[in-house]
């Protein structure tokens, strides 16, 4: 699992630039809410995807830019999903990568951020 | 109607929406298979300025199955990169292009290829180039030519091309989509009490449209297991699980791991046999997955409609339907494959497993041109459907025939079909199809161009 200082979300005090994760960042461009959830992105944070899912369709083999997703996974965007702030169940997206946690107190915060 | 749009969502994201697969022992290369995944419907050749193309956030496959379990043991997996030369015109060619390395063309694709088998992937080619999109008599003056530039060669024995292409499939949708009309057969439809109709030829909704192609070569030995020359062969696209529209630089942006949104095997699975509750989900699916849909193979709603559409034409299907016995012959046909001594000399079973594939036995050689039956199986040619699908093959009429009780003797040899049943068909032929395939690979024809067909 993330480590909980690795996806928590600095103050509202850090920019929203491309190299610091900060809520206004984290929201930039991504603000999709589901009927279960709320979803995020930011760019360039340091989430770490300890628990990338493998698909389970049809093809066992990774799909092609998996091979590659674990060098690569942090130079584009991080999305987060939060898919019940209730429960804290949140999904952290990455390249071809995929994690899921289970946070009550960063899910609280994200839903915070927005209100 | 093979299954273009043939589900609510994969109906609004065209570019991942596969709309045929044909798979065929290569007629002028027979040690080889041909396996070809049609994408990006219904596409009207005028289309620019934004001419039809891959898409390059999306994940096409083409998978073999070749132990009968409904899983991929091989995928074909294809990406597609595209290159803008000039942003600041909107043209998509300045002037004539005349080869694949044209500075005339401003936007184009590339493509690698890979090979995945188990935990194995291996890239087989990089930066293959698409041929453009056939525009007119000015901007592509040779098509054919382009075309055939585009056909790579990635040694191994391995062929490939990926771009547009003439739509092969005919099929007759405007009439078959108003409430299963034929019109050979329509002065006999029940017209729901409004006026008769008068029977018609048919028409072929998708002349003049063009698809985009993925078409791969292969050695039979290299896709099929000793001693089972049947394989098993479906499509796939897939998209990340994310996208979020960056509506500051005006793009999409795509996360996570990619997740299946289109699936074909055989044709007019999805389209006509699966509900319209369950249509997405198929397309999530795998084959191996498929027994949870087999109900609605071996009980077709399409031919419970039959005896109704075409009152007192179907009586002995009216009666099999009223009996409720599964039809096993249709669930053999698209979810196991024909088992040994039910057609003499003939079988594609892939055990009991039962999952949509295009099953295709690669030990039966390919059918003289000439000798070539359009109803395949159905008409005594066992080098076509549902033996694999080769690009002529007229899989409404062999489908409809089955449905309406033709094949239901091959387990029932007391069942007797109603004589309408062996005639159904839309009325098209492929002479319907005005672009004619090739007799090289990748077979499918010259796209239409924009300028001669321009509604």
């Amino acid at each position: 699992m993330p480590s909980q200082d690795a996806m928590r979300a600095p103050g509202p005090e850090a920019s929203g630039s491309a190299g610091g994760l900060s809520r206004r960042s984290l929201l930039q461009g991504a603000a999709t809410a589901g009927a279960a959830g709320l979803a995020a992105t930011a760019l360039g944070a340091v989430a770490s995807p300890a628990l990338a899912l493998s698909p389970p369709g049809i093809s066992r083999p990774p799909a092609p830019d998996q091979a590659h997703a674990r060098g690569k996974a942090h130079a584009g965007p991080i999305v987060v999903h939060v898919r019940d702030a209730r429960s804290g169940d949140i999904e952290v997206f990455s390249g071809t990568s995929q994690s899921r946690v289970r946070d009550k107190d960063l899910a609280a915060r994200i839903a915070r951020v927005i209100g | 109607m093979s299954s273009h749009r043939e589900a609510p969502e994969i109906s609004k994201d065209p570019v991942a929406d596969s709309t045929d697969v044909y798979a065929f022992v290569s007629p002028d290369k027979p040690d080889t298979v041909t396996l070809i995944a049609n994408y990006i419907p219904l596409q009207g050749p005028a289309g620019g300025p934004n001419f039809y193309e891959f898409g390059d956030d999306v994940l096409y496959e083409i998978h073999v199955d070749n132990n009968g379990d409904g899983r991929a043991d091989i995928s074909y997996q294809f990406r597609f990169t595209t290159h803008v030369a000039n942003p600041d015109t909107f043209l998509y060619n300045t002037g004539p292009i005349e080869s694949l390395n044209s500075p005339n063309w401003n936007r184009r694709q590339s493509y690698d290829v890979a090979v995945a088998s188990g935990f194995s992937r291996r890239v087989i080619g990089t930066g293959l180039a698409c041929p453009p999109c056939n525009i007119g008599p000015l901007s592509t003056p040779d098509y054919a030519a382009l075309g055939a530039q585009a056909v790579h060669g990635l040694g191994g024995g391995i062929t490939v091309f990926a771009g547009q292409r003439a739509e092969a499939f005919y099929v007759d949708l405007g009439s078959i989509f108003d409430l299963g009309d034929l019109r050979p057969f329509e002065n006999l439809h029940a017209t729901f009490g409004l006026p008769g109709l008068k029977a018609a030829p048919g028409v072929n909704a998708t002349n003049h449209l063009n698809v985009h192609s993925i078409a791969i070569r292969v050695p039979i030995s290299s896709v099929r297991r000793s001693g089972h020359p049947t394989i098993g062969v479906w499509t796939t696209a897939s998209r990340q699980r994310v996208r979020v529209w960056d509506a500051d630089n005006g793009e999409n942006v795509d996360s996570g791991p990619f997740r299946q949104v289109s699936r074909l095997g055989n044709p007019l699975v999805n389209e006509v046999l699966i509900p319209l509750g369950h249509k997405d989900q198929w397309n999530s699916l795998p084959p191996s997955d498929d027994k949870r849909f087999a109900a609605y193979v071996a009980n077709p709603g399409l031919a419970a409609l039959l005896p109704v559409l075409y009152p007192g034409v179907f009586p002995n299907l009216a009666a099999l339907v009223k009996s409720g016995k599964p039809r096993a012959d249709l669930e053999a046909i698209l979810l196991t494959g024909i088992p040994a001594g039910i057609i003499p000399g003939f079988q594609n079973f892939t055990g009991p497993v039962q999952a949509d594939m295009l099953r295709l036995n690669t030990s039966v050689p390919p059918t003289p041109a000439g000798k070539q039956s359009i109803f395949g199986l159905l008409g005594g040619d066992a080098g076509g459907f549902p033996n694999g699908r080769r690009v002529t093959d007229d899989v409404v009429a062999i489908e409809l025939r089955a449905l309406a009780g033709v094949t239901y003797p091959l387990i029932d040899k007391t069942f007797k079909p109603d004589a309408a049943a062996g005639l159904l068909t839309d009325g098209l032929t492929p002479a319907s199809v005005s672009s004619p395939p090739l007799g090289q690979f990748p077979y499918l024809g010259v796209p239409y161009s924009g300028y001669d067909n321009p509604s």
